[in-house]
């Protein structure tokens, strides 16, 4: 029996177990597991905040407070006032809320048996359009309705440029909804994928090797099992790439929007 | 079977084309950032926001022939 062959055999039961499916309720009314993790990293990401902002001192008194005032500062610093600058306070709450939500599904998806609720594109592509929605009406408040449209083309253009500038700038603009959407769904997505993958490999290289005294087989299980945990690693500073670069993203998508050209 | 095999493989191949545009786009643009940081440390902030707002814009187009590869 040839490693490979049950290897392509098991593959589409691996694929089929990304499809979202029912887990509670009927189709009408009930939850898929993509968004019953979501629920859950939600309830997550509120108890992690709420449990450390509970006990606010001015010196942290444990780590795990110390950790998420890290994280809130992170955003505060790095992605509000390093990229807004004037005006960025009234951002960050939106910014930490984006940031922990996605660090802590990105991070939930990376345990075994749970799945990555940004593994999905329903889910990402609901945060883009937040974020889309969010970045437009700050724009709105700050130019006006026609001032915002008339302020994606940037100023000191010879008239004739104008229009072709403004159109490929609002094209640039709506594009933004789909790539936020589809840079994190395809990270979270691909990488869950290699990781199943590699670990498929490694099983059924070993099981091969054993039932039929496959020396080979047997052997070549170790380097997809070293693969598995090179990748595993790889995919853990995804995860926080990934969250980083979307809140870094939006922020730089908000300070557009609202900065005067 | 046939047709649809091929079909599909073709997706793939021409994602990978499309992916060869931002790699080298995304390279070049990590390469600024990285001697631009090296010549002038205090800038990094400033310089990496950039790097991340250009690696967006050219991973857009690999990220459009991911989803062309979807839905075609």
């Amino acid at each position: 029996m040839n490693a490979l062959e049950v290897l392509s055999e098991h593959v589409p039961e691996l694929q089929e177990s990304f499809n979202s499916a029912i887990v509670i309720g009927n189709s009408t009314f009930g939850l898929t597991q993509y968004t019953l993790w979501m629920i859950i990293c939600w309830i997550l990401t509120l108890v992690v905040v709420l449990v450390a902002g509970r006990k606010l001192t001015l010196i942290p008194t444990n780590k795990f407070i110390n950790t998420v005032e890290y994280g809130y500062q992170f955003v505060r610093n790095d992605m509000g006032e390093g990229v807004i600058g004037h005006g960025f306070k009234k951002h960050v709450p939106f910014l930490a809320t984006l940031f922990f939500f996605i660090l802590i599904s990105n991070f939930v998806g990376l345990i075994p048996g749970c799945k990555t609720p940004t593994g999905t594109i329903s889910v990402t592509w609901a945060l883009s359009l937040i974020s889309f929605l969010y970045f437009v009406f700050w724009g709105v408040k700050a130019h006006g309705g026609l001032g915002y449209l008339k302020s994606l083309a940037p100023s000191g253009l010879p008239i004739v440029m104008v229009p072709i500038i403004w159109f490929l700038e609002l094209i640039s603009t709506v594009i933004r909804l789909l790539t936020l959407a589809v840079r994190l769904y395809g990270n979270m997505f691909a990488g869950h994928m290699v990781l199943g993958i590699f670990a498929l490999a490694a099983s059924v290289f070993l099981t091969v090797g054993i039932q039929s005294f496959d020396l080979v087989s047997g052997v070549l299980s170790v380097p997809w099992f070293l693969l598995l945990i090179f990748m595993y690693a790889l995919e853990t500073l995804v995860a926080f790439l990934q969250a980083y670069v979307f809140t870094t993203l939006s922020s730089v998508y908000i300070s557009l929007a609202t900065s005067a050209h | 079977m046939e047709i649809a095999l091929v079909l599909s493989a073709l997706k793939v191949v021409g994602y990978g084309l499309g992916a060869i545009g931002p790699g080298i786009g995304i390279g070049i643009a990590c390469y600024g950032c990285c001697v631009g940081t090296a010549r002038q440390p205090e800038l990094q902030g400033r310089l990496f926001t950039n790097f991340i707002l250009g690696a967006a814009l050219a991973e857009a187009l690999a990220l459009i022939g991911f989803v062309l590869a979807f839905i075609m």
